[in-house]
């Protein structure tokens, strides 16, 4: 069958023979590969075999992938958010700087990109600081030294479910506020709770929740973020608070980090947090 | 991807979850090799994590993580150019004992086959069947990504079939 002849007439359908075989062509163009199909056993053959082809293609097996491609990934994953946290850990206004690097290209120089890229995200972080300072500082002039806090705990406490001001400068408020609370009965812990608890923005509860670290010694700081985690929906801020619950060795946190661990709504990198934190209290 | 973007890095696990099979197999019909497929689709999603800043809000995500994908695959294969004989000596040794494994299953045995005859076509024309038999895109999609026209995106693939018919059947051109 392999060496029958191509006449003039194969040459001519020979371009609408897969179209045939899908059944796209016009009824017009469907009659002429017919009619030449009757005579032609050369171009029988072929569409027969572009049948049989597409039928094998469309069988083929979706294979699925080795499963230490999940563990890398998740590996892969952890390294680029402790990368994120870093420069956050020195001031978390970094984490919301809208910088968009359109100049790093897939090259071998990757790693001296990355490193421009993370100096410009801190330069980016001091001028952003710098531009602030001196706003937040004429607000505390203003007040006396007992309400200091007063007008900026209004701002970032007064509306918290449709806030006025936009989710960076609310960042930048919860780290300085957080920044200067000495003590530990300060009102700003349960501002900064508040916000935690209730903040739109995932980013400003994170900041809250590594604000509310520094003032641990407040007794009411543990109990909060044992109490936030079971209403916390965003992954991140769930992680942070494990991370932290563990760290502070708080006890009253394994009937959450049980309940979490088994929750099928959360996301397997919450769930194994919940996991490995609980066996750390233990 | 837009949280992402937003260095939301947690729903990248979403992201991974929904497109590491499909890039998986992308990628195994391409290179032919079960490890390979492996390093190239984490590879993938590196690139998606270093390169998020340039993903561009409101382009369509699978069209660009399928972008990083042929990039990803074409260094591979320029690569592997650059090291040509031992890449086919492994090819042989692999196609070899991939054969005598799967002799039993008629169908895996056509599922070899094809592999075998789709490993023969040169990589554009293997890639365009990948992406329109195994991975379901439309003409117009893989237009998108060749940057030419679905007219000109469908005739390059009916080539291709053509040209991988007549390696299978080894048919008389």
């Amino acid at each position: 069958m392999n060496s029958i002849p191509a006449s003039a007439d194969c040459l001519d359908v020979a371009d609408l023979l897969v179209d045939y075989t899908e059944g796209t062509l016009s009824p017009e163009q469907t009659s002429r590969v017919t009619a030449h199909m009757a005579h032609c056993l050369r171009c029988q053959q072929h569409v027969a075999h572009t049948c049989e082809l597409a039928d094998i293609m469309a069988a083929i097996r979706i294979v699925p992938p080795p499963a230490a491609l999940d563990a890398a990934l998740l590996a892969a994953l952890a390294q680029e958010t402790d990368q994120l946290k870093q420069p956050a850990g020195a001031g978390s206004e970094a984490i919301v700087v809208p910088l968009n690097p359109t100049s790093v290209h897939p090259t071998s120089s990757g790693w001296w990109l990355r490193i421009a890229a993370s100096l410009l995200l801190l330069a980016a972080g001091m001028v952003l600081g710098n531009h602030w300072r001196p706003l937040s500082s004429a607000t505390v002039a203003l007040s006396t030294p007992d309400a200091q806090a007063a007008p900026r705990f209004q701002a970032l406490v007064g509306n918290l479910t449709a806030p006025t001001l936009s989710a960076s400068q609310r960042l930048l408020l919860v780290s300085e506020l957080a920044a200067e609370a000495q003590t530990s009965g300060d009102p700003v812990v349960q501002a900064l709770i508040n916000t935690l608890n209730f903040d739109p923005n995932p980013n400003v509860r994170l900041a809250a929740g590594k604000g509310l670290y520094r003032l641990r010694a407040d007794p009411r700081v543990a109990e909060a973020f044992v109490q936030s985690l079971t209403i916390q929906t965003d992954p991140y801020v769930q992680i942070l608070l494990i991370e932290l619950l563990v760290e502070m060795r708080e006890q009253r946190a394994k009937p959450e980090l049980e309940r979490l661990s088994r929750r099928p709504d959360a996301l397997p990198v919450v769930r194994q947090e919940a996991k490995a934190g609980l066996g750390q209290l233990i | 991807m837009a949280a992402v973007h937003a260095n939301d890095l947690a729903q990248v696990v979403l992201l991974f979850e929904r497109y590491k099979s499909p890039l998986f197999n992308f990628l195994y019909r391409l290179s032919n090799d079960y490890e390979t497929s492996q390093d190239l689709t984490q590879t993938v999603f590196e690139r998606l994590l270093k390169y998020r800043a340039s993903y561009q809000l409101g382009q369509p995500f699978k069209a660009w993580i399928y972008h990083l994908a042929r990039n990803v695959y074409t260094h591979y294969w320029h690569l592997g150019q650059k090291m040509r004989t031992t890449d086919v000596l492994e090819e042989e040794r692999q196609g070899g004992l991939g054969s005598a494994a799967f002799t039993q299953m008629a169908t895996l045995e056509c599922e070899q086959a094809l592999q075998e005859a789709m490993a023969l076509l040169a990589p554009p024309e293997r890639e365009i069947l990948v992406l329109h038999r195994f991975q379901g895109f439309s003409y117009e999609e893989i237009a998108a990504m060749l940057g030419c026209t679905a007219g000109a995106a469908k005739v390059k693939a009916h080539r291709a079939l053509k040209a991988l018919r007549t390696i299978y059947f080894s048919e008389q051109p």
